[in-house]
């Protein structure tokens, strides 16, 4: 569309201005996560008293010494991911499943299970932390791994994404298997989730950075130190108290460590934005 | 219709999954009865603590090792990120940890629900500790736990600044007249004389020290003419320069205001110890705070509960004793900086730790903050309204707290 | 998340699985309710006996020890909801207080955070820009970090020596204490000062006309910027996948037409994103009456109260002051009024209804589709997964 720029309309220097101005918020954006970073190499000194500066005279990595030793960093990062991966092949089964039924199977109670899927979506999740802890309780499995993973197993939006993507496939391949003797579990299984690898990815990257970045769900289905996740244990440590100082770049390492896992899914991730926007969408 | 199965369906996992916790924890607790009669129960003794570092953690984790040496029965300790809520939370799982820090604050809802066991007359050195700590842990003449240690404010003064001011060791504060005349003598520049939180949690020394109180005898009296001229005194000072509020000056709380050299006296605890790691060159003496019609200072405190479902409530009770000890309440202030809540300690503090004893001293005349049901909600109203005590009327302050009290304590 | 737009475009059709599946395809009962079992089971136990549990709770006096079903437990009618919303006292006040700095994070971030994703989208489209996937990296990256993580970074960047005020000092600006200072906006806009006697008597919810016309405080105002700067990249994705989708037609037929830029965005492109605005703003209100784990990992609550929000006030209730039934009604409330405003903003805005986009002819709903059903759906699990700043 180059034409389109044509001078009266948007002139060479107008475009610089807004080139310009992007620029400069893109750094707005970006500038905070650098900040974070070169403070977090800092004494507990020079990050209160010098935030701003990018550079240091005296580099130290003193507060991932610290953190590593003198907090349980370790065993926070373990138990996230544990939650994280179980979570995630959980929900990638089950919501596939259920996608699935909703799309092609005809059974009794499919609208009814339809609607209770959107009126779930409905409900504020933070509304939710009294209700799931008295249930969590009531069942017995809270402060235990089944009480963080299982609550989290299912999420009603991946079920429609899921449904959506079911339905957009050509229903011939399935019948061919049928024919071929293949009972619906085997053509699930076999036949249409290995088509449905668009899906699933993103089914994968919802639920790893939102399991990864709860917090609400296991401040009410944990106590123990043992069970702490990271989302849980870097929001302790934010709250520090008042005899051991500031403590910034301690707490500014946490965050960059916990940052990590789903920055590099982000980028993976963004690379696939680059080549599939576009093209995919006029299928 | 087709709602039928769905309601059967989660009727019947909800009853397996019942069944099955019930079975299990039938079966761990069927299996210490066995060996019947009086023989000793060796169930391990787990602690919550709150910690204020790894100073703390590490030594109350060798305490406990220490005792689990001499019992033979085994300890754990835990920190908690947010004590009180994951206290909370274990009253109401139905699994508590045994032995746990219970501030005042919190003290009073979980006696009510019953979730604490009350202890405290039980204790073999219950006479040894402060008596106003004692009253402390005390909910409708029941003394609920052994208070673990405690903190009281003094004046915080920032040598430097005291010295560049051309004043010596006889300015020291003594009344509320020489605190504002100091404290005017202080001021300047960017320097204020003293600086305060605006908080009831220091501001209330004020009031302590003018014969007030926000509850006297159970009854409300947050509206009495000592209060109310105790905080009149502190808008005075306001507003005449010679103190300001740490957010006015942008410090985050006294010891960060000493630290920056933006004030000359704090109102502060013997937590200041910390303000020393953000700011290594800072010099300071501390001293008691002057006195109004009376000597007067606030204590904080906390206690080791022991839950009313505990496994093993008489090793939790022998833990106690041996962590209330002379000796171990000295390794305890030595470790992380409290004071140790038992009498015969106070002597040994003393000597360790010379430049705190105006802390310690004023155990003698401290008050407690009232801690009855609901009220730490009503004090962090009343924080929030002292936060603009400057424009704000005293009177009108405190009659809105003296309703909001009323409606709690009577 | 535009895979998922990219994913998901291509199933426009409103109910085909119903049609096709008939075929030759028996004994699916079984099959069918196996498969949605696991969902059925898992949603019903952990969120619609939860709401059951609740709603018993907020009407009982259980106390916090042993099962709110047992016998000792009492019903106290709708003393726990009465205490809340018609009393004077504290419960009363510290529930408005919380409405009252929740609605102004709503007043302020949902049109903030809007403008802010539009204007980015707008400027990331342009064709001849070079390095688009850089600067749609650099929008949407504060997205994906967690809000604890984002927090802590705030709470780092708006101390009082921080960043931020480091970084207005060189313009001879002395920054206020950010995450310290209760000070309303508004109220410093007039000049501070005390309240006029006719706006301070007691009002709505126990606070006063004074209180409520507070502004948000300026430590409020430091989350409605970080709640801007972690939403905006997420809402960007999703006016750009409506962009990429109507630009080519609408754009060139408009300029045959010979209007002008401005005239184009505001009568042909601006009523053509009405879908996504409806979508955007009803994630943002929802999104925004949430704020929880900001509260809980920075401020809790503070200064004065001012960034206490019902959410955190819900769970400070039942976790910390031990008043189950309060703290449970709290949540109700709460859901109450997300559900009133997304009606009333659906009234508003019109019809659109992102669940059910079968209402038009399949072209417009191709549109609608790329840009109302499928994102928000990636959107909603990030703003309920935690991932976006409310």
């Amino acid at each position: 569309m180059a034409e389109s720029r044509s001078p009266g309309d948007r002139g060479g220097r107008g475009w610089l201005i807004a080139f310009g101005v992007l620029i400069l918020l893109a750094l707005v954006y970006i500038f905070p996560f650098l900040v974070q970073v070169a403070n977090s190499f800092k004494s507990d000194e020079e990050a209160t008293n010098a935030g701003l500066a990018l550079w240091s005279a005296n580099w130290t990595s003193a507060a991932y010494t610290t953190l590593f030793n003198n907090s349980d960093f370790a065993l926070w990062t373990m138990n996230s991911l544990i939650v994280t991966v179980l979570v995630t092949l959980g929900r990638v089964f089950f919501v596939s499943l259920a996608g699935y039924a909703l799309a092609r199977l005809q059974f009794p109670g499919r609208a009814v299970v339809f609607v209770m899927l959107i009126g779930v979506m409905a409900v504020p999740g933070v509304v939710l932390m009294i209700p799931k802890f008295l249930v969590i309780k009531e069942l017995g499995i809270y402060d235990s791994y089944p009480g963080m993973i299982l609550p989290l197993l299912v999420d009603a939006a991946g079920v429609f994404i899921m449904k959506n993507f079911f339905e957009s496939i050509p229903v011939a391949v399935e019948e061919a298997a049928r024919i071929d003797g293949a009972g619906t579990f085997r053509t699930f299984w076999s036949i249409v989730l290995p088509m449905a690898r668009p899906a699933l990815m993103t089914i994968i990257i919802l639920s790893f950075q939102g399991s990864w970045n709860e917090l609400n769900h296991f401040i009410i289905s944990t106590q123990s130190p043992g069970l702490t996740t990271l989302t849980r244990g870097v929001a302790s440590l934010a709250s520090g108290q008042l005899s051991s100082g500031n403590q910034y770049p301690i707490k500014l390492a946490a965050a960059t460590l916990m940052t990590i896992p789903v920055a590099v899914m982000f980028f993976i991730f963004q690379r696939r934005i680059m080549n599939t926007t576009g093209g995919a969408v006029k299928d | 219709m087709k709602i039928r199965p769905f309601q059967l369906g989660l009727a019947a996992v909800s009853a397996l999954a019942l069944a099955a916790v019930t079975a299990c924890s039938s079966g761990t607790a069927a299996s210490p009865t066995p060996g019947g009669a009086a023989s000793a129960n060796t169930n391990p003794v787990s602690v919550l603590i709150g910690s204020s570092g790894e100073a703390e953690t590490t030594a109350v984790t060798a305490a406990v090792a220490a005792w689990s040496k001499q019992s033979g029965i085994p300890g754990e300790v835990k920190v908690a990120s947010n004590l009180t809520q994951q206290a909370t939370q274990g009253f109401a799982g139905g699994k508590p940890d045994d032995v746990l820090y219970v501030s005042t604050d919190a003290l009073a809802g979980w006696a009510a629900n019953k979730s604490l066991e009350a202890y405290g007359d039980q204790l073999s050195n219950k006479s040894d500790f402060y008596p106003k700590l004692v009253e402390a842990f005390t909910v409708d003449g029941t003394f609920y736990c052994a208070p673990k240690d405690f903190s009281t404010l003094a004046l915080v003064i920032n040598t430097k600044l005291w010295k560049d001011a051309g004043l010596t060791d006889n300015d020291v504060p003594k009344t509320w007249a020489d605190l504002e005349t100091v404290a005017k003598k202080l001021t300047k520049g960017k320097v204020k004389g003293l600086v305060l939180s605006h908080e009831v949690q220091r501001l209330g020394v004020f009031m302590a020290q003018n014969g007030g109180g926000l509850v006297t005898d159970g009854a409300a009296t947050a509206n009495s003419t000592q209060n109310v001229e105790a905080l009149a005194f502190v808008k005075k000072m306001l507003n005449e320069g010679g103190a300001a509020f740490n957010t006015d000056i942008g410090a985050g709380w006294g010891g960060e205001a000493l630290g920056k050299n933006q004030a000359a006296m704090v109102v502060e605890g013997n937590w200041i110890t910390g303000a020393k790691k953000d700011y290594p060159n800072l010099d300071y003496t501390v001293a008691a705070l002057p006195a109004g019609t009376q000597q007067g200072t606030l204590q904080f405190t906390n206690c080791w509960g022991i839950a009313a479902d505990a496994d093993n409530k008489e090793a939790a009770k022998s833990l106690v004793e041996f962590l209330t000890t002379t000796d171990q309440q000295l390794a305890f202030a030595k470790a992380f900086g409290v004071m140790p809540s038992v009498q015969s300690a106070t002597e040994g503090y003393k000597e360790a730790n010379p430049t705190m004893v105006p802390f310690i001293d004023g155990a003698a005349y401290a008050q407690n903050l009232p801690a009855q049901r609901d009220v730490s909600e009503v004090l962090t109203e009343l924080n929030s309204k002292l936060a603009k005590l400057k424009d704000g009327d005293p009177q009108a302050i405190l009659e809105a707290t003296q309703g909001d009290l009323q409606a709690v304590v009577g | 998340m535009p895979v998922d737009t990219t994913t998901q475009v291509r199933a426009p059709s409103s109910a085909p699985g119903r049609q096709r599946a008939g075929k030759g395809i028996h004994n699916q009962t079984g099959t069918g309710w196996l498969f949605v079992s696991p969902t059925v089971l898992i949603l019903g136990i952990f969120l619609f006996v939860p709401v059951l549990m609740a709603a018993w709770v907020s009407v009982s006096d259980w106390s916090g020890r042993g099962s709110p079903l047992s016998s000792n437990v009492n019903f106290v009618g709708a003393s726990n909801y009465a205490e809340m919303l018609g009393g004077r006292g504290l419960a009363a006040r510290d529930f408005g207080t919380a409405i009252r700095n929740n609605l102004y994070y709503v007043i302020f971030v949902v049109p903030l955070q809007t403008a802010a994703a539009l204007g980015l989208a707008f400027m990331v489209n342009k064709r001849a820009l070079r390095g688009k996937g850089f600067f749609r990296t650099a929008f949407y990256f504060p997205s994906v970090t967690s809000s604890v993580a984002i927090t802590v970074l705030w709470l780092f960047l708006f101390s009082a020596s921080g960043a931020v005020n480091a970084f207005l000092s060189a313009f001879s600006i002395t920054g206020p204490n950010w995450f310290q200072d209760p000070r309303g906006v508004f109220h410093l806009l007039m000049g501070g000062g005390t309240a006029p006697a006719a706006l301070a008597e007691p009002g709505l919810l126990g606070i006063s006309t004074w209180e409520w016309i507070s502004g948000p405080s300026v430590a409020m105002c430091a989350f409605i910027l970080m709640a801007i700067f972690t939403t905006s990249g997420t809402f960007m994705l999703l006016f750009l996948a409506a962009l990429q989708s109507i630009g080519e037609e609408t754009d060139e037929a408009a300029m045959v037409d010979g209007a002008s830029a401005w005239q184009r965005f505001w009568h042909v492109t601006l009523p053509m994103l009405r879908p996504t605005m409806f979508t955007v703003i009803t994630l943002g209100l929802i999104g925004t009456w949430q704020v929880f784990d900001q509260i809980y990992t920075g401020s809790k609550g503070g200064p004065s109260k001012t960034t206490l929000t019902p959410a955190f006030l819900s769970y400070q209730t039942a976790f910390e002051a031990q008043r189950w039934g309060r703290g449970a009604a709290i949540a109700f409330v709460l859901f109450a009024i997300i559900v009133i405003f997304t009606l009333l903003q659906r009234l508003i805005l019109g019809n659109s209804d992102p669940t059910q986009p079968s209402r038009r002819d399949l072209r417009a709903q191709r549109t609608r589709n790329t840009a109302a059903t499928t994102v928000p759906v990636g959107a909603v699990t990030n703003s309920t997964g935690g991932g976006s700043g409310g």
